[in-house]
């Protein structure tokens, strides 16, 4: 027991040990650039090794908290003005215990995975600086006590995700992507700054708890409205709708795919969008109290879930397609916090951080792959339709790919059926409404993900094929024309910029075949495939071990109470009909993409508008492009032009300027200011004296 | 040497004066040794200042320390009186770091080196002075004196435009400082004795009617300096022309002086005057956030940006003052010491870039990153630092502003959340400006037009050192606050304290505040 004290005295230890690699490395290369970036396995080696220590603590931690002690937390004052006084510090429960668990072992896996990935980017040891990074803000907001310090890791992750997302930065869609997805994010932060401080007002507390007790208090007793505390609420939660890509500030996750593919798995798969989810969850007691704020969310939730299946279902893109799927998944496990199955949600979030960052590597396998044939040209390697028959040439990623694929679909006993079915289950009882969209997206899934996997592991190797790559080439070349309007860019640039992004080696390519990638990169797979399969077994209905662990704040359960609680003919009758409809989806699938027997491109064709409407991603960016891109620079250009033209005028015309302005500027602008500066202060200084003698 | 009684201020103010005027005759031509000399100087002086400060300086006490009183001229009253306090005492030592940071940063100054540091050495003592002086007369005195090396800098060494940038910005100030005397004056002769002395002027009472003429004026001067909207607008022009080193003079130390002269003068010697302003303050905050962060966004000239930029944070100062909470003003003055420390890395970065790529217009650059990857990553870190990433201190600040003016039972609760949405709205308008600058600037394929013609090689280590030395101060304030507030807690609590009392005196018998506040009820009091 002495030794499991220890542990949680130096808990803070599991978000520092990575920070300390970031800077080590961080300064290394700012200091000595050339020296450092050729040490490339020596910093790999010392990051992952912190990182592994990180997670060591973490199990310990976990298996200890799983055997009840108590929670544990420590804090220091932080920052004070008088009697005010704002704390920092750490505190270790069981939600905190599963995360830390579920960040530092993806992110291990992650890095383990980016030796083989990055082996030829001339970026490795800043890359890796870069995630040792992150975990540390991960770590650090996992762990934090109140809500202040989440908004501090909250920024910092964001950051984290900033300088990843731009980590490519001599291509310009990279640049776009970073920049788009720092100040959505901070629109979501304005938010959360301006409930946080809204509830701050009214109940004096950052504290989860206390904020919540005092604020469902002050409703009861009516010394506060209660439209002003679900304005509150609603504007918190403006910050997870921004970190977990909810609509309608989704926007730029999708775009964060032009990051490397190792932080599309950490950052925008596995840890960081589910940090939204995380906060709901910590902020529980605030907004179980509300309904209009528990409506809102899950009806946020499960928009964004249809919507993102929606657009899934026909992007070429597999790491787009990732993308939208994981803004439905995040979707889901908002829906579930919003209709009160707090557990749902987490045990959600936990089975869908292991398969889709097990997904996502994967696809980065198949784009590593794809390198070696079509080169370095996220146009080629990335789109599906240059894909196919990929079984044959990548085994191991292909079968987890496929055991991903099976559990987002929701196909028992994989571990991603566990935690939909729980979600669909507790919606139902709460709005068959919600329930309704939750079981039709389901379907949805299934029918996207399937058809990922058989566009890209199944039938013939299409990277071959000049003429696909041509009319993508197309494709790609309208796609930049409409982003920018017309006429923004002149025809003679246009091959240039497309000759930009593969510019570095083209030349050892044109394998004829793709390849498997290193063993660095198929062990994390494998490693993943594990839970993806089995962690759904820990949240059975029959025995909620799950459940127990995590339950709403303020609420104990134990696995036997739980287990005499389910109605064993309701479950069977949900669970059937979730699979029944993912069984329809993956049907479809199979009937378009594998035996082609319906015609996908003739339906396209029949439902043009619908299917452009999905594949434009419901023409959400154009609007934003429109509305906010081009209106903010329009007002920005207008008060810069007031501000030369009218504000520097009117100044320079009132008061004693006016005076001089005519003949003064004139003389001065002749060179002899310096005599003017001189005659100021001498009058002023006669004046001094002549004042003071009278 | 007793610590105790050695004149320090005295010391540090004119040593480096003194030492500007040995500068004439050092023998050296093409400024190498100058410069040495300069930078000897000003880590003597810096050294004299945190002396001071570890041994003398007690941050417990709110009173005024280290003072010294000489007469100097006695048919006037007028007295050589310094002293520092909570207020002056963390910007002297912002003035000394800065000053000395700006002198390594002229390292590659070639023209007329002698004069150069000659004035950058005036202006150190100077500076200086404008914070630790406790006397009206003396104050006005050294607020203007420190103009004229400022001028001479901006004619002599600017860029294209340095003449009409020079002379605007001496017109602007000066001329705002004509209220300042004036009102010093009135103040002075106001009752029964006569008095330039700072501390006697603050236990005079004046009504509340000569308070406010009192208060319109001194705010001319100190918003023309700050800067406050409308009286901005020699800022962008002033700072489009200057050349690094005397940019971080600028930005770091002078915007200051215009703060912390608002609240020596205005809160702490017109308190009633400021309970009836202030709703007309926080206002005027909020325009300079909103409003200098849009024209940022607009501007195309890298220098203009940043210093358009520089206004808007100067917002938060502003609205810090007004807030009528201990947060509130404490999170005004750390915002004055957090802007001095980024804004001077800012702007040596623009600095630094500017002498590779020869351009300050946004559209000719882009893709340099590739090139120059170090200054690529210390101008992110900067960046990040000003808009305010949680651990670097412009957070800290801000949220202490934005925590305390929540908190403030002086306003209304529908003026305050109209006023703090406003603010917020600042929180996403400054990520714009600033990273569609870097992108600008850094992302994007290698900048064929620009490689051909300029050099463009990395940070050198002076360069890395200068940045190394900001970011410091600005992630340790950051990760602790308490390191920097405590320096000045017990004087900034103090001020707003008796401006509580004051406020709530007023209020009790003077018709309600323009801004439908009503300062009696605790938090909560919304519907009523």
């Amino acid at each position: 027991m002495e030794s499991l004290e220890s542990l949680y005295s130096y808990a803070w230890l599991i978000p520092l040990l990575p920070l300390i690699g970031a800077a080590i490395v961080g300064v290394g290369l700012i200091s000595y650039s050339d020296a450092t970036s050729k040490l490339r396995t020596p910093s790999s080696v010392f990051i992952v090794s912190l990182l592994g220590m990180a997670m060591m603590m973490s199990f310990g931690i976990f298996w200890s908290q799983w055997n009840g002690h108590e929670p544990y937390s420590f804090m220091f004052e932080w920052a004070s003005a008088g009697s005010f006084k704002l704390q920092m510090g750490y505190t270790i429960d069981h939600l905190a215990a599963l995360m830390l668990v579920i960040v530092t072992t993806v992110a291990f896996l992650v890095m383990v995975y980016t030796d083989g990935y990055m082996a030829h980017d001339p970026g490795y040891v800043r890359f890796y600086a870069y995630l040792s990074l992150f975990s540390f803000s991960m770590l650090g907001l996992v762990l934090s006590p109140n809500l202040l310090q989440v908004y501090v890791f909250w920024e910092l992750v964001g950051m984290c995700s900033y300088l990843l997302i731009g980590f490519w930065y001599n291509r310009k869609p990279a640049a776009d992507a970073c920049q788009k997805a720092f100040v959505t994010n901070r629109v979501g932060d304005f938010g959360l700054l301006l409930g946080m401080l809204g509830i701050f007002w009214a109940t004096g507390s950052f504290d989860f708890d206390i904020m919540g007790e005092r604020l469902t208090h002050m409703v009861e007793i009516g010394s506060l409205p209660g439209a002003i505390a679900a304005l509150f609420a609603i504007l918190v939660f403006m910050g997870p709708m921004a970190k977990s890509a909810q609509f309608p500030l989704h926007v730029w996750l999708p775009d964060a795919m032009e990051g490397p593919t190792p932080i599309s798995a950490l950052i925008h798969a596995a840890t960081m969008v589910a940090a939204g989810v995380f906060l709901i969850g910590r902020m529980y007691p605030v907004f179980e109290e509300i309904p209009v704020a528990m409506t809102t969310i899950a009806y946020v939730g499960a928009f964004t879930a249809m919507m993102g299946a929606t657009i899934a279902m026909t992007q070429n893109d597999i790491k787009k397609g990732l993308a939208y799927s994981t803004m439905s998944q995040l979707g889901y496990m908002v829906m579930a916090m919003g209709v009160g199955a707090y557990s749902a949600g987490l045990f959600h979030l936990m089975t869908h951080a292991y398969f889709k960052a097990m997904l996502f590597l994967g696809s980065g396998s198949v784009i590593h792959g794809m390198e070696g044939v079509v080169g370095h040209n996220p146009t080629y390697a990335q789109d599906m339709r240059l894909m196919g028959g990929l079984r044959k040439y990548m085994p191991f990623t292909a079968i987890t790919f496929l055991i991903g694929t099976l559990a987002i679909s929701g196909i028992p006993p994989f571990a991603g059926f566990w935690s939909k079915d729980e979600i669909l289950g507790s919606t139902f009882q709460v709005s068959p409404l919600l329930w309704a969209i939750g079981w039709v997206t389901a379907g949805i899934t299934a029918f996207y993900m399937f058809r990922m996997y058989f566009s890209t592991f199944e039938g013939e190797f299409r990277g071959t094929n000049d003429d696909i790559k041509e009319s993508l080439r197309i494709e790609q070349l309208q796609r930049m024309g409409a982003s920018l309007g017309p006429g923004a860019m002149s025809t003679h640039e246009m091959p240039q910029a497309t000759a930009d992004d593969d510019h570095h080696d083209d030349d050892h390519h044109h394998a004829s075949e793709p390849h498997e990638s290193p063993i660095t990169m198929t062990l994390p797979l494998v490693a993943l495939a594990v839970p993806s399969m089995l962690i759904g077994l820990v949240g059975t209905p029959f025995g909620n071990y799950f459940e127990a662990f995590i339950s709403p704040p303020g609420e104990v359960v134990t696995v036997a109470e739980l287990a005499k609680e389910v109605d064993l003919h309701e479950f069977y009758v949900m669970a059937g009909s979730s699979v029944a409809i993912s069984v329809v989806g993956i049907t479809l699938a199979v009937l378009m993409y594998v035996t082609k027997t319906i015609d996908a491109g003739a339906i396209a064709a029949k439902i043009k508008p619908l299917y452009n409407f999905s594949l434009n991603k419901w023409y959400v960016d154009d609007i934003y492009e429109v509305v906010f891109v081009q209106g903010s620079r329009k007002i920005a250009k207008v008060a810069l032009t007031m501000d030369i033209k009218l504000v520097d005028g009117l100044v320079n015309l009132t008061g004693f300027v006016t005076l001089i302005t005519g003949e003064g500027l004139k003389y001065l602008e002749t060179g002899r200011a310096q005599f003017y500066a001189l005659i100021v202060f001498g009058a002023v200084l006669g004046l001094v004296l002549l004042s003071g003698l009278t | 040497m007793d610590f105790a009684t050695f004149p320090w201020l005295t010391t540090i103010i004119l040593l480096p004066i003194l030492a500007a005027l040995l500068v004439p005759f050092i023998p050296d031509e093409d400024g190498k040794t100058v410069r040495w000399y300069a930078l000897i100087v000003g880590l003597i002086d810096f050294a004299l200042i945190v002396t001071a400060f570890v041994t003398v300086y007690d941050p417990a006490s709110s009173g005024m320390q280290l003072v010294e009183s000489y007469s100097w001229v006695p048919a006037l009253d007028l007295k050589w009186s310094v002293g520092v306090d909570g207020l002056s005492m963390p910007l002297v030592l912002l003035t000394g770091f800065i000053t000395t940071l700006a002198v390594l940063a002229s390292w590659p100054v070639t023209l007329k080196p002698k004069l150069f540091y000659f004035l950058l050495l005036s202006m150190y003592g100077a500076q200086v002075a404008v914070f630790a002086v406790q006397d009206m007369l003396l104050f006005f005195l050294v607020w203007e004196l420190e103009l004229i090396p400022v001028y001479l800098l901006l004619s002599i060494w600017g860029g294209k435009r340095r003449l009409y940038a020079a002379t605007k910005f001496i017109l602007y100030t000066a001329g705002g400082s004509l209220f300042i005397l004036v009102a010093a004056l009135a103040m002075a002769f106001y009752g029964d004795t006569v008095t330039f002395d700072m501390q006697a002027l603050m236990a005079k009472e004046f009504p509340v009617r000569l308070q406010l003429w009192l208060y319109t004026a001194f705010l001319v001067a100190y918003a023309v300096k700050l800067p406050i909207f409308p009286l901005h607008t020699w800022l962008p022009d002033a700072h489009g022309e200057a050349t690094a080193p005397v940019h971080m003079l600028l930005a770091g130390i002078l915007l200051k002086m215009g703060g912390y002269a608002l609240i020596r003068m205005n809160v702490e010697m017109l308190p009633d005057a400021h309970a009836i302003v202030a709703p007309g303050l926080i206002i005027f905050g909020v325009i300079n956030i909103i409003y200098a962060a849009l024209t940022s966004f607009a501007q195309r000239n890298l220098k203009r940006k940043i210093a358009y930029s520089s206004i808007s944070h100067m917002g938060f100062v502003i609205i810090g003052i007004a807030s009528f909470t201990n947060l509130g003003m404490s999170g005004a003055v750390l915002q004055m010491v957090s802007h001095g420390l980024i804004g001077a890395s800012l702007f040596f970065l623009v600095g630094a870039t500017y002498d590779r790529t020869h351009t300050l217009i946004l559209s000719e650059m882009g893709g340099v990153g590739t090139n120059m990857p170090k200054i690529f990553s210390m101008f992110t870190a900067c960046s990040m630092a000003s808009l305010a990433l949680p651990g670097m201190s412009g957070f800290v600040a801000e949220l202490m502003v934005f925590v305390g003016f929540a908190n403030s039972d002086a306003y209304s609760f529908n003026f305050k959340l109209t006023m703090i949405l406003l603010m917020a709205v600042g929180v996403i308008l400054t990520p714009i400006y600033l990273l569609s600058m870097l992108r600008e600037i850094f992302f994007g394929p290698e900048n064929k037009e620009l490689t051909e013609h300029q050099v463009l090689i990395d940070a050198e280590p002076r360069e890395v050192f200068i940045i190394a030395c900001l970011l410091i101060p600005i992630i340790g304030f950051g990760l602790y606050p308490k390191l920097i507030t405590q320096v000045y807690d017990a004087k900034t609590i103090q001020i707003s304290e008796r401006l509580r009392t004051e406020m709530f005196a007023i209020a009790s018998h003077e018709p309600p505040l323009p801004i439908g506040t009503i300062p009696t009820t605790k938090a909560p009091s919304i519907g009523q």
